[in-house]
């Protein structure tokens, strides 16, 4: 699907259950029209990988997604050969008429994401997932294909994209990427949201979510992002907590619960003694009572 | 279509961001250029979004940006960068001695002249505290030759070796083509070593003025080892100093430090500093993982509870936490002060780093260091 407007692929998103100011709208929208990568960056839990799933969805497109690691590889990244098939391919035929060619075949080639991404008859969505847990070296060669959309196969030459694939990288900025890697992408930060928008968030994705209790966590989560925490929580954690919340059939945010819940928000224990500390109590008498 | 009154715009635009300090290529205004003419260009907000989608590469840009943006588009009075101002011109510590600096007492015979192996292993086992400029000077190339060895880490990536416990299938499959199929030559594959992160924190307040230079010459040559080495200086508050010393010249990597550290020669606070490591860097996982190299003399100034809690902390992401401390290098010296009293728990190597043979020390331990506690 195409969009002629920044507009009309925002609401397209919202359809598909994502939220997304102009600013991130304006560089997904970008990304679909120039053809170039688009690199998000922002703490853990402000939706990122989310977003890259939601535009698949409202582009109908395929999503393909490459989770990156420490020792990721080509093998693993792009394609491997079929070992075991090849072995037995050259004991089953007579001795000696296997030649190099037959085995390096495509039927042999086992397609890992990027190439499935390159290869792909059908629109694609290409999500390279926590590119700084890579390393330095996966990072080189992720350039090369990100600039050419080509992949080189030594045994079966040079496979080009027939469409380019719309390809989201995201970090979350456990060390700095290349400049070069840099230069290639487009690039937006996500910040936590408005709570404005963040209560729109909650409510979209917790369907049945009581109007005041979205609007309560939400504030209360907030507020818990001006405490000097360790690890702040992320609108997925806003998310998660009014989710069990609901579960558990709550209309409004009442301390008691609020304490024995913490653990979907806060993911330290430093962090949750702290919260247990200054006054709960008092914190969520603040979310309660509005503006 | 960007008409040419566009094109000039940005164009123009695109040099306001590079005074600015952004790194603004042909490249990227053509993207920029590209990326108007899909947008409503009445609309304010989609001119920005995408100007700053295609312009700016890192957060650290995006104030910049907007600064230059209020300026150039909305025609704000341009206000100039605030850090910049501030900022006293530093120098260097420890570059120019006071008179309070002790004489070289022991070996002062040893001059010039007499610049033989045993003047060099003199100048190994001399205090840097009691250093003249000149003897710092001739020592700094034995310091950065101390710094050689970087701790080692196994790599999840696996290369050709021929005693490795991993089949290479890829060359095996080719091997076995002659032989109709049967692999009689087995290859085989194994982990390749890395070097591990080193993450150093330097004490460069008051109380350590008269290491902080050798010890940053130290660290200077261990970032020149290769890639995954991060320094950050510490007095009051934390600067990160990776990019002021990746220069090769240390004199000119010495310099350009001390113009970023807003507060050599101040206090300490170490926990505060500590604190701001963790909640900046050590959230973004830099310390995981990595071995943490603090230089100091553990003079907490402000409050030395604090100092273990955030210790904690950083211990648990580290794989080990070496700690040196100059004072240390006298065999009088007893752990009394509050701040390092209270870190030493966390510390799984304590070494002194008060001349350059300690340092050679140093480093040999970082070579070898194993990570002493499992949790």
């Amino acid at each position: 699907m195409r969009f002629s407007t920044i507009d009309e692929l925002a609401s397209a998103l919202q359809r598909e259950s994502y939220l997304s100011d102009t600013g991130l709208a304006t560089a997904l929208y970008l990304a679909l029209r120039l053809e170039k990568p688009l690199l998000l960056e922002g703490e853990a839990g402000v939706g990122k990988t989310e977003a890259a799933k939601a535009l698949a969805r409202a582009t109908g497109a395929r999503l393909i997604r490459l989770q990156c690691y420490e020792g990721l590889d080509v093998a693993h990244a792009v394609y491997e050969w079929n070992y075991a098939r090849q072995l037995l391919h050259i004991r089953a035929a007579q001795e000696g008429t296997v030649v190099e060619t037959e085995l390096f075949g495509p039927e042999f080639l086992i397609r890992r994401p990027l190439l499935e991404a390159i290869e792909s008859e059908e629109p694609v969505v290409l999500l390279i997932d926590e590119i700084d847990r890579a390393d330095d070296e996966f990072e080189a060669f992720l350039l090369e294909i990100l600039s050419d959309f080509q992949i080189t196969i030594p045994e079966l030459g040079t496979i080009a994209a027939r469409r380019r694939p719309a390809v989201i990288l995201t970090s979350n900025r456990t060390r700095e990427l290349h400049d070069a890697l840099k230069r290639r992408c487009l690039f937006h930060w996500i910040g936590h949201p408005s709570l404005e928008r963040e209560i729109e968030i909650v409510r979209l994705r917790v369907p049945d979510v009581p109007e005041r209790l979205a609007e309560q966590a939400a504030r209360f989560v907030e507020r818990l992002r001006t405490l000097d925490l360790a690890k702040p929580p992320g609108v997925a954690e806003t998310i998660d907590w009014t989710q069990a919340l609901a579960a558990l059939g709550q209309r409004e945010l009442v301390a008691g619960l609020v304490e024995s819940t913490l653990g979907s928000v806060l993911k330290y224990h430093e962090d949750f003694q702290l919260v247990r500390d200054s006054d709960l109590v008092a914190l969520v008498a603040e979310a309660r009572g509005g503006r | 279509m960007a008409g040419s009154a566009v094109l000039r715009h940005v164009v123009t635009f695109g040099r306001v961001l590079r005074e600015g300090g952004l790194e603004v290529g042909p490249g990227r205004l053509a993207d920029a250029l590209t990326g108007l003419d899909e947008v409503d260009l009445t609309r304010r907000d989609e001119v920005y979004w995408t100007l700053r989608t295609t312009l700016v590469t890192r957060r650290e840009e995006i104030e910049a940006f907007d600064r230059a943006f209020d300026a150039w588009f909305l025609r704000a009075p341009v206000r100039p960068p605030l850090r910049v101002l501030e900022r006293p011109r530093g120098q260097v510590p420890g570059g120019r001695r006071g008179d309070s600096a002790p004489a070289p007492a022991e070996g002062g015979g040893e001059g010039e002249a007499a610049l033989g192996w045993s003047a060099e292993e003199w100048l190994r086992g001399k205090d840097f505290a009691s250093m003249t400029p000149e003897e710092l000077a001739r020592a700094r190339r034995l310091i950065a030759g101390a710094a050689a060895s970087r701790p080692r880490r196994r790599s999840r990536r696996l290369r050709p070796h021929p005693r490795g416990r991993e089949l290479d299938l890829r060359r095996l499959a080719r091997s076995s083509l002659a032989g109709g199929g049967d692999p009689f030559d087995p290859r085989f594959r194994r982990r390749s070593e890395q070097p591990r992160k080193l993450v150093a924190l330097c004490d460069v307040s008051g109380s350590m003025e008269a290491y902080s230079r050798a010890l940053l010459l130290f660290l200077h040559a261990l970032v020149g080892c290769g890639r995954g080495v991060e320094v950050f200086a510490f007095g009051t508050r934390l600067t990160r100093l990776t990019p002021e010393l990746a220069t090769r010249d240390p004199e000119q990597a010495l310099e350009r430090a001390a113009a970023s550290v807003v507060d050599w020669a101040s206090g300490t606070r170490i926990g505060a500093s500590l604190k701001t490591f963790n909640d900046v860097w050590g959230r973004r996982a830099m310390s995981r993982g990595a071995v943490v190299l603090i230089v100091s003399d553990g003079w907490e100034r402000q409050d030395a509870s604090r100092v273990g809690p955030e210790m904690a902390r950083l211990a648990r992401a580290a794989y080990a936490v070496v700690w040196v401390n100059p004072l240390k290098g006298s065999p009088e010296y007893q752990p009394l002060a509050g701040g390092m009293r209270a870190a030493l728990p966390y510390v799984d190597r304590f070494l002194a780093g008060h001349n350059v043979r300690s340092l050679e020390e140093l480093a040999g331990v970082l070579a070898g260091i194993e990570r002493r506690h499992a949790a």
